[in-house]
């Protein structure tokens, strides 16, 4: 596997470190998959950071949340690619799965309002509200909590890649 | 169903008398639903309490946000129905996202509070850390480890092992060992983040691998059970107000048939020639000082029973004597000079001693310095180290 390569200008260059893939149906078969691929990949991928337990605790808890928005696609064929890169103090997770084409629009619009200076204010607002978390608010955690930023790609098929940049290392508590 | 579905994966209770729900583990539901019991739970708490209830969440490793929100949405909802009642979060500094996370809520809620339970922890942390105290540390660990590079394979220590260095401190005995021994992975782990930076500053400029520092709670560790070959714990069950605790830790972390090393004092036992006396009244006068703080710097000789008590088999026990003949006595000096600033200077003054008592405290640090520095003089620092076998 070689260095992951985007197209955006000015973008550093990501050392890959650890992918899984499996057929989304056999991920969606059991959703402790998503614990299971989390927790396993953290400690993968933690043991140089400078808190090796801290580190992996923290990056299973934002890959976890994600893996649960991947488990929810709706749908039933392809493939799911979990990837983790690295830049200095970010890890890049770069997840791939196959999305229909109304939750492709969902995930552009979710992504471009995390992004936004209401980001904060919105996810306190869903805290305190009655509603189940849904896929916007788990991006939006990850983006107020975690300092995560994201990008949506279109990838082969019919699926989506989701991009995100997780500066774990700097995170103070 | 897979073994790995039937694992316990968190454990919710309650405790009537001190009106605490707890919640521990890793909490990953695929909807609220699945919590059903633990819900109810909570529900039941709220209903029984009056004032407040603490809502302890210090070991919970993980959470994902269905939990968090069906959690989260009763006490939100309590608030509200029960103004009278508040509510207390206990998070852990160790576990990275409660605290932000749970913080969260008393943003929506002024009755709900968020507390780091050990953020005050460790009673002996603040006086010895602080204060250019490393270079002291790291004498003392120089002289001792003459003696326990020695002694630690008859405690298990052999080339390959995985081991973890509870209260690591600045991390210097983790790097004589990784030196001298070779084990496969160090896991080194301590509560105190100053040294911690220092003990990761020394490793980058020194270029050492095979270490990982890590902030953690010894009472209440993040990391997995029965991982260890040889788990080491230094002169730290003796500064912590309930050593039993860490002990039960360091016996969960312990693999099966491995063991778990302690080395701590016994400081009434310090002694010197010439001017024995007042040595002896000094050092006696130092383990009342930290047992008035709740440290049991006399703890030494009692290691046998807390590794039996703790279900540690194949107990071993045996003593050193750090004195001034080992290298070179100014060392040794040192290190007295080190403590009496310290037990003679902040703690006696935060314990209130008058300056006649400080005045006699300090004289036996003077003077075991002098036995140290005498030609013919001897000064000794003992020091007991015990391991213990976790039964198959």
């Amino acid at each position: 596997m070689g260095p992951v390569q985007h197209e955006l200008a000015g973008e550093p260059t990501f050392e890959p470190m650890i992918q899984v893939d499996m057929e989304i149906r056999a991920f969606v078969s059991a959703w402790r998959h998503c614990d299971y691929v989390s927790t396993y990949m953290a400690r993968m991928i933690s043991q140089n950071r400078s808190d090796s337990v801290r580190h992996s605790n923290l990056f299973s808890s934002a890959l976890n949340e994600l893996l649960e928005v991947a488990f929810r696609t709706r749908h039933a064929g392809g493939d799911l690619a979990c990837r983790v890169s690295r830049h200095g103090a970010t890890d890049r997770i770069e997840l791939t799965f196959p999305c229909v084409p109304g939750d492709r629009q969902f995930y552009q619009e979710a992504v471009s309002q995390v992004a936004g200076f209401e980001a904060r204010e919105r996810y306190l607002s869903s805290v305190s509200g009655d509603l189940a978390p849904s896929r916007e608010v788990v991006l939006l955690e990850l983006a107020v909590d975690y300092n995560a930023t994201f990008r949506v790609e279109e990838a082969d098929g019919d699926a989506i890649r989701l991009v995100v940049d997780l500066p774990l290392e700097g995170l103070r508590n | 169903m897979s073994p790995y579905d039937l694992l316990p994966r968190f454990k919710a209770q309650y405790d009537a008398n001190n009106q605490e729900f707890s919640i521990s583990g890793v909490v990953r539901p695929q909807t609220a639903d699945d919590l059903g019991p633990s819900i109810a739970l909570l529900r039941d708490a709220i209903g029984r309490v009056r004032g407040v209830l603490y809502v302890n969440v210090r070991r919970l490793t993980q959470m994902n946000n269905a939990a968090f929100h069906a959690f989260s949405r009763i006490i939100l909802d309590a608030c509200r129905a029960r103004p009278d009642l508040k509510f207390v979060v206990i998070t852990s500094s160790v576990v990275g996202w409660t605290s932000r996370k749970f913080g969260r809520l008393s943003g929506i809620e002024p009755n709900i509070t968020v507390e780091e339970y050990d953020s005050e922890f460790y009673p002996g942390q603040g006086f010895l850390e602080e204060g250019g105290f490393v270079p002291i540390l790291r004498t003392q660990t120089k002289m001792t480890w003459r003696h326990e590079r020695a002694i630690l394979p008859r405690h298990g220590m052999r080339p390959g092992i995985v081991m973890a260095d509870i209260c690591c401190g600045i991390g210097d005995f983790a790097v004589l060992v990784q030196k001298e021994f070779q084990p496969s992975r160090i896991v080194a782990l301590d509560h105190s983040m100053t040294s911690l930076s220092y003990a990761r500053r020394v490793m980058r400029e020194f270029d050492i691998r095979g270490i990982e520092y890590t902030y953690g709670d010894a009472s209440e560790m993040l990391l997995d059970e029965a991982q260890f070959d040889l788990v080491t714990c230094r002169h730290s069950l003796q500064i912590f107000n309930r050593p039993e605790l860490i002990l039960k830790e360091l016996y969960r972390i312990c693999k099966p048939g491995g063991r778990v090393y302690i080395t701590n004092e016994k400081n009434s036992h310090c002694l010197g020639e010439p001017r024995s006396e007042s040595i002896s009244w000094t050092y006696n006068e130092v383990a009342k000082l930290f047992a008035h703080f709740e440290m049991d710097v006399e703890l030494g000789p009692k290691s046998r029973r807390y590794l039996l008590e703790a279900g540690f088999e194949d107990i071993r026990v045996e003593s050193f004597m750090v004195t001034n003949l080992d290298g070179d006595p100014q060392d040794f000096a040192d290190v007295i000079v080190a403590w009496s600033d310290v037990y003679a200077g902040e703690m006696a003054a935060r314990r209130g001693d008058g300056p006649e008592f400080v005045e006699r405290f300090r004289q036996g640090f003077q003077d075991h310095i002098f036995a140290a520095l005498h030609p013919k003089g001897y000064a000794g620092w003992p020091i007991w180290v015990a391991s213990g076998r976790r039964p198959q």
